[in-house]
C-alpha cells in the first residue's frame, strides 16, 4: 500500500547534537575560563570574537597606515625634514611611492631613503625660491614636470 | 643696512647651486651610473613595483601573494611593467612616476592559485535578534620573482 504521510507516532530526534556543539566549541578552545568548555558561555564569547574580528579587519588598515606614517616621520627627522614637508615635496616631484613602501625603504634601504630625503629637500628649496623670488628667475631643475605620452 | 631683528626675513636664506656647474655634475653622475650598470658592478637589485593595485618592494627569488585572481596559468612567466624604483647598493633609479620599459625588466612566474583560509564575517546587534554569519574564502595567487634586470640606457 502507498503511504503518503509519515506515521504520527514516529518523532524525529536530534542525533548530531554533539557535532553541532563541537562546531562552536572548536573556536573557543583557546579562551580562558569556563567559556572554553561550557557551550552556553562559549556561544556568547565566540559570537563576540567573530564580530570583533570583522570590525578589526577594517581598523587594521587604519592602524598600519598610522604606523607607517610614524616610521616615515622618524626616518625623515633623522635626515632633517619633517613628515609633511617630505611627503608633499615627494608628491610634487612626481614620485608616487606609498607609505608602506617608504616605511620599508626607511628600514631596509637607508641610502635610498637618504636620497629621497635629499630630493624632497631640494624640491622644497626650489619651491621657496619660486614663491619668494616670483620674478624672471629660471625655474628649478627638480620642479620640472615630466610628461608621459 | 644694519643687522636688526627685522632687517632680514625670519626664514633662512636659501641659495641653489650654480645651474651650469649643476648640469656638469648631473652629466658626470649619469655617466658614472651608466658605466657601473654596463660593467655589471652591482650586487642584488631591489625594485618597487606597482602590481594588483598595490606597491611591492621586491628582490629576485621573492615570493609574493596577492588577494585576487590572475588570468594566467600556473607556470606562466609574467613581466611586470609598472616599476617605480630600482636600486642596488651604490645607486638608485627613481622613476617620476614610472621608469621606462627599456630600462628595467622584472620577470615573475605564477606558482600557485589557491583560496585563503575561511574567514568569518559576522554581524550582531544585541537585543534585536539579528545575527548574520558568512564564511569568505578569497582566491589568492602566489608569484615568484625570477629576475630584475637593468640596461644601461640612461641619458
Amino acid at each position: 500500500m502507498v503511504v503518503l504521510s509519515a506515521a504520527r507516532w514516529v518523532r524525529s530526534r536530534l542525533t548530531d547534537r554533539f557535532w553541532r556543539v563541537q562546531e562552536v566549541l572548536k573556536y573557543a578552545r583557546h579562551f580562558r575560563g569556563r567559556k572554553n568548555r561550557c557551550y552556553k558561555l562559549a556561544v556568547r564569547s565566540v559570537r563576540r570574537a567573530f564580530v570583533r574580528s570583522t570590525k578589526a579587519r577594517r581598523e587594521k588598515k587604519r592602524f598600519l597606515r598610522a604606523l607607517w606614517i610614524t616610521r616615515i616621520e622618524a626616518a625623515s627627522l633623522e635626515h632633517g625634514l619633517k613628515y609633511p614637508a617630505f611627503i608633499s615635496n615627494l608628491v610634487k616631484s612626481q614620485v608616487e611611492l606609498n607609505r608602506k613602501v617608504l616605511a620599508d625603504l626607511a628600514i631596509y634601504e637607508p641610502k635610498t631613503f637618504k636620497s629621497l630625503a635629499a630630493l624632497a629637500q631640494r624640491r622644497r628649496q626650489e619651491g621657496f625660491l619660486a614663491a619668494l623670488g616670483d620674478g624672471k628667475e629660471p625655474e628649478g631643475i627638480f620642479s620640472r614636470i615630466v610628461h608621459h605620452h | 643696512v644694519a643687522k636688526t631683528s627685522l632687517s632680514s626675513p625670519p626664514w633662512p636664506e636659501v641659495k641653489l647651486p650654480d645651474p651650469v656647474e649643476e648640469a656638469k655634475y648631473h652629466a658626470e653622475v649619469v655617466r658614472k651610473v651608466n658605466g657601473l650598470i654596463s660593467a655589471g658592478h652591482y650586487g642584488r637589485l631591489f625594485a618597487v613595483v606597482h602590481f594588483a593595485s598595490k606597491q611591492w618592494k621586491i628582490t629576485s627569488e621573492d615570493l609574493i601573494m596577492m588577494d585576487n585572481v590572475l588570468e594566467a596559468e600556473c607556470g606562466d612567466r609574467i613581466r611586470m611593467e609598472k616599476v617605480l624604483l630600482v636600486g642596488a647598493d651604490d645607486f638608485t633609479l627613481i622613476g617620476r612616476p614610472l621608469l621606462g620599459k627599456d630600462l628595467v625588466r622584472v620577470e615573475a612566474t605564477v606558482i600557485e592559485k589557491t583560496e585563503s583560509w575561511p574567514k568569518v564575517n559576522m554581524r550582531f546587534w544585541r537585543r534585536h535578534n539579528y545575527q548574520r554569519k558568512k564564511i569568505i574564502a578569497n582566491p589568492q595567487t602566489v608569484l615568484r620573482i625570477n629576475t630584475i634586470e637593468i640596461y644601461p640606457c640612461l641619458s
